[in-house]
């Protein structure tokens, strides 16, 4: 079947939310379990979900699923909603989906290589758009939202995403060659 | 793991407005809030976060998770950047001001470099009003709003059909895959894998997450193709939904939105045509 960059059918409508609830529960778990982590930066390996889905399924899904599941997250943890956290999220989830024609093997070098160049643009413009509307709404000047809010976000995010990205899209590979789709 | 959702009936004023209501009400407040550093019109807006956040019913100790995060940034950003190093203060506060130790602070002896200014605190008394303000609208969101409501509230509010029930699938499938995780992490424990022992370089870490990630989330691709297979025959998308729960708008919730939409006018007449709204230090305030 010939893949359509904002198609939002029926299996876009399931994996939107199954890629939403898998965020939310493992953006949760992992921070429950305390993983090693440097300063006061919260790490969430969770964050190759949405590049992950949206590498897959498209920009629209990836969306969804950084959007929705960092409001999941923020839901089971109690920490309340922060809408442009959620918008920066979904973003990352968006821009890695827009190289979802091109990815067709999920384990070539070229195709990973791509995935994960737009992963990282992903998380740049994502976790610019919420670091830049910490100034807006809290008054932080530029250089307190660039050192405070997002280079620690964005670094451990990119540092997540390039290395679980790869191991997630060529397991989806290999399930995907097994079940004969 | 266990995961729950934080939301109970406590049959607060608040949970008799309309999820919509609420939701408008709410974006209509962080827009009017966020266009005021004026401290008068924030203490408006700070009284009116708190008696709306109270009217919820919830308890110190089921939000106090929430609020120790929010101190947390306000301390960072207020503490550290506003009044220690000025960096909050970028922008909104006019350069130069009034010290307050004109002479230098002098601890034990040593004079500090501390050229902290009243126009600096006054901001950030203005910060803690402002960010706290928001903070109280938006954290009490989960403790008071049904997750069960949220996809046909997000159709309500124009969502098209299919996203609104992504959201509802996607609330729906938060406990089936919070099980699936328990057992994917059980299963590794049983054969020697130890989160809590994950030792190495940073990159060494990364990867030994990726047996507690790839299972669960090859596991839940599969199981997506069973369910998209049974909405697909159950013709999913071919006609408009019906939902199971029914949302209608009463008069408070007429009542709320318009307080919400008053509060985005004034904030937008204030700003745009009278000029007023901006950082001011009261004259009492600098000594």
């Amino acid at each position: 079947m010939q893949k359509k960059l904002w198609k939002f059918g029926t299996k876009e409508v399931v994996y939107a939310a199954i890629g939403a609830a898998l965020y939310g529960i493992l953006g949760l778990a992992t921070n429950l379990l305390q993983l090693p982590s440097a300063g006061n930066v919260s790490i969430r390996p969770a964050i190759v979900i949405p590049m992950f889905f949206g590498v897959v399924f498209g920009p629209i899904v990836g969306f969804i699923s950084g959007f929705l599941g960092n409001i999941i997250s923020d839901l089971l943890s109690g920490y309340g909603l922060w809408f442009w956290w959620d918008l920066g999220n979904g973003l990352i989830g968006l821009i890695s989906g827009l190289i979802f024609l091109r990815i067709v093997t999920y384990k070539s070098g070229k195709e990973i290589v791509l995935a994960e160049i737009f992963g990282v643009i992903g998380v740049v413009v994502g976790m610019a758009l919420a670091s830049i509307s910490e100034m807006w709404v809290s008054g932080a000047d530029i250089k307190t939202v660039i050192f405070g809010n997002f280079l620690p976000s964005a670094i451990t995010d990119a540092i997540w995403g390039l290395i679980l990205l790869p191991i997630l899209m060529i397991a989806y590979a290999a399930v995907n060659k097994r079940s004969g789709r | 793991m266990l995961v729950t959702w934080h939301y109970r009936v406590r049959n607060g004023l608040m949970e008799k407005f309309d999820p919509r209501a609420r939701w408008i009400f709410s974006l209509a407040f962080l827009f009017a809030v966020t266009m005021f550093w004026d401290a008068r019109f924030l203490l408006f807006f700070f009284v009116l976060a708190f008696a709306w956040y109270f009217s919820s019913k919830a308890k110190w100790k089921e939000t106090r998770r929430g609020w120790l995060l929010i101190g947390f940034i306000l301390f960072m950003m207020i503490v550290v950047n506003t009044i220690i190093t000025g960096g909050g203060a970028g922008g909104v506060v006019p350069k130069g001001g009034h010290l307050v130790w004109p002479a230098g602070l002098f601890l034990l002896g040593w004079k500090i470099p501390f050229d902290l200014t009243w126009e600096r605190l006054w901001f950030a008394i203005c910060q803690i009003m402002r960010i706290s303000s928001i903070s109280a609208i938006f954290l009490i969101i989960p403790y008071t709003m049904d997750p069960r409501q949220y996809g046909v509230t997000f159709r309500g509010l124009g969502l098209p059909d299919s996203f609104a029930y992504s959201m509802e699938l996607a609330f729906r499938y938060v406990p089936t895959l919070a099980r699936d995780f328990t057992t994917t992490f059980d299963a590794q424990r049983a054969r020697g894998y130890e989160i809590e022992r994950v030792k190495g370089n940073i990159f060494k870490q990364i990867v030994r997450v990726a047996p507690l990630i790839v299972p669960v989330t090859m596991n839940s691709i599969m199981m997506g193709e069973d369910i998209t297979d049974a909405m697909d025959l159950r013709c999913f998308g071919q006609r408009p939904r019906t939902w199971l729960y029914q949302l209608n708008y009463h008069w408070q919730d007429y009542v709320l939105i318009s307080l919400g939409i008053a509060m985005l006018l004034v904030g937008i007449f204030s700003l745009y045509v009278f000029h007023i709204g901006g950082f001011w230090v009261p004259a009492f305030f600098i000594h």
